[in-house]
């Protein structure tokens, strides 16, 4: 007697019930990092959000990509956002004055974002998406080696250059004091 | 007062303790035992339909549940090594050689008050110890221990392993920073800068044996170096296992990079406000590391559970205890007896002053440690499992002992050297063995 995949009364698979609950925790975690006041707590429900979104990758069959979502975003951008944030700011100061200073821009992003979301959602064949496919490594290596390899050259080439212009703006000139 | 509760009150504590635990043991013994017969069938029916759930929650738990011991073994191995190392005693009072004291410690640590100072975050200083802990033990599932011992063999194994492993630098930053103490937060960020730059030389040098093994599975890795020894990736990757070592050692905060809690020269940096538990955790936490730095060293470069050179085990051995018939049930009566009676009769022999029931409990110690040892070398020719087992818990703990050996040998370095030398030699170097590596993979084939 095996479980069966579908939840026998509710008639619903359990993925779904995983995907759904990962999903309230994202769309959760997602609207406490907009509305918490304490910006630490911003920065760790985002790392929240983060890992959710890496289990949904888990649950549509692609583990690489999780595994990447969780190394690169939770490990080192979201790290690297609160070194920031801790560096430049101590609990005493008031954290207050870095909300709601600037409405309109965020206004303005927040309509061009909801545009673009709606286009994509509007052209993507949900059908086929709907089919679970597992990724191996290697397939995705041959399609972004051999497929997409010039644009992942350009990407790269983008990135060394951020890094350069990073270190060029915050080198100390010669005999400036520490 | 009646006669029971005269007999009662004049029992000692462990006394009154064995007579209310016994009848409960008893009766829950029994229900098990009832509950086993009635439904045995349907479980194991239902348990085995769902092999691979099964298998999973069994691995998660199983590895939950040996972290513990591992990080008391290494404790208790850490002050006794280094003791000996600093012609010093080390821990010789609780239990024999003094290698119960680590269980003390635990013990102390759990009754010590756990205290929250004014002023912090008590959410993520709550959650920081937690995190830093389910990073160390998330990162155990993938290990391979034996020939199907492990946890989940995933085919992104490795980089599994580097993403909930990243996940302690979070926990350091959340402890840092919830503490309200500029010098947590201090630490809390020196440690993260420390981690962060050693995990870049970490990732990069295990390339190269992900290009010679062309997987990313753990146990895969570990089947390509089966044979003798000269198959260890350590022979083929000398740069990367070097580079590995050195950053191992920083990541998991071991001397001579130990400057997240140098111990004998500023607070703990990090954990300062921490008592009671939550410092616990951080404490196993890292000593869990030092156990799945050393496992992974031995994992990628020195064969995993693969023996060092040709093994004639598994033997495949012939026992039918059944065919003995009647006779089995007369050994099994007589032969403890008889065992008993054949180990104590030298000791009483040869010491006259010697009371004969002492000689007797002689024996019988001698009898059991005999049969477990023959239990246990049957195990080790008939299994592979148990072999593998004990190729990687040797390897392992070899390596667990060579960390140890450098706290008891090496002196700290700066900070600044310390990050000097992950950006400007050990991310270079492990650059160079990662196109070297490539250059002769593509030249020379796998």
């Amino acid at each position: 007697m095996t479980i069966p995949e579908v939840i026998p009364i509710v008639n619903v698979r359990w993925d779904d019930i995983l995907f759904l609950i990962l999903a309230t925790v994202m769309i959760g975690s997602a609207l406490l990092v907009v509305i918490l006041r304490d910006i630490i707590r911003c920065g760790l429900a985002m790392m929240v959000c983060f890992g959710a979104l890496a289990g949904i990758y888990v649950i549509a069959g692609a583990p690489l990509v999780a595994a990447t979502q969780v190394l690169v975003y939770i490990g080192a951008i979201s790290v690297l956002v609160l070194f920031a944030i801790m560096l430049t700011q101590t609990k005493a100061a008031p954290a207050r004055l870095v909300f709601q200073t600037q409405a309109v821009p965020a206004a303005l992003a927040a309509v061009v974002l909801a545009i673009i979301i709606a286009l994509a959602v509007g052209s993507t064949d949900w059908g086929a998406a709907g089919t679970r496919v597992r990724t191996a490594t290697d397939a995705l290596a041959k399609v972004l080696f051999q497929q997409y390899v010039l644009p992942f050259e350009i990407v790269s080439v983008l990135l060394l250059a951020a890094v350069i212009g990073g270190v060029f703006l915050a080198k100390r000139d010669e005999g400036e004091p520490l | 007062m009646t006669v029971v509760g005269r007999a009662w009150n004049r029992l000692s504590l462990p006394g009154k303790l064995f007579f209310t635990l016994a009848p409960l043991l008893l009766v829950t013994t029994i229900a098990v035992i009832a509950i086993l017969v009635i439904f045995g069938q349907l479980i194991v029916d239902f348990l085995a339909a769902n092999l691979p759930i099964v298998r999973f929650v069994v691995a998660v738990t199983a590895v939950l549940l040996m972290s513990v011991p591992t990080a008391f073994l290494i404790i208790y191995m850490e002050m006794k090594v280094i003791a000996l190392m600093n012609l010093r005693l080390g821990p010789d009072r609780v239990g024999p050689y003094g290698s119960l004291l680590s269980v003390v410690h635990g013990l102390k640590v759990l009754m010590k008050e756990d205290f929250t100072p004014t002023g912090v975050d008590s959410i993520v200083f709550t959650l920081a110890p937690v995190v830093v802990y389910l990073a160390s033990v998330m990162s155990l599932l993938v290990i391979p221990f034996a020939p199907g011992l492990f946890g989940q063999d995933l085919n992104v194994g490795l980089l599994y392993f580097f993403a909930v492993g990243g996940l302690s630098v979070v926990g350091l930053l959340m402890a840092g920073w919830s503490s309200f103490n500029k010098y947590s937060l201090l630490g809390g960020l020196r440690s993260a800068a420390q981690i962060i730059s050693y995990e870049i030389p970490l990732t990069l040098s295990v390339v190269g044996v992900l290009i010679l093994a062309g997987t990313m599975s753990l146990n895969q890795i570990v089947l390509d170096q089966r044979g003798s020894f000269l198959d260890w990736f350590a022979f083929k990757q000398p740069l990367g296992l070097l580079i590995f070592f050195i950053a191992a050692t920083a990541e998991a905060n071991r001397t001579p990079f130990d400057l997240t809690e140098a111990d004998s020269e500023i607070v703990a940096g990090f954990a300062t406000e921490y008592s009671g538990m939550r410092f616990g955790f951080f404490f196993f936490a890292e000593y869990v590391n030092v156990f799945i730095m050393s496992a992974l060293i031995v994992s990628l470069f020195f064969g995993g559970w693969t023996a060092p050179f040709d093994w004639p085990w598994p033997v495949h051995i012939e026992l039918n205890p059944g065919g003995l018939g009647i006779g089995l049930l007369i050994l099994l009566a007589v032969a403890p007896v008889v065992g008993t009676l054949v180990l104590a009769a030298p000791f009483w022999v040869a010491r006259s002053s010697m009371p004969a029931w002492q000689a007797l409990i002689i024996g019988f110690v001698l009898l059991n440690l005999l049969i477990g040892l023959g239990l246990f070398a049957l195990a080790f020719l008939g299994w592979e499992w148990v072999v593998g087992l004990f190729w990687f818990l040797g390897k392992t703990y070899g390596f667990v002992f060579t960390f140890v050996w450098m706290r008891g040998t090496l002196p700290r370095v700066r900070i600044d050297q310390l990050m000097g030398f992950a950006w400007k030699w050990l991310l270079p170097a492990s650059l160079l063995n990662l196109f070297v590596t490539a250059g002769a993979v593509v030249v020379l084939g796998r």
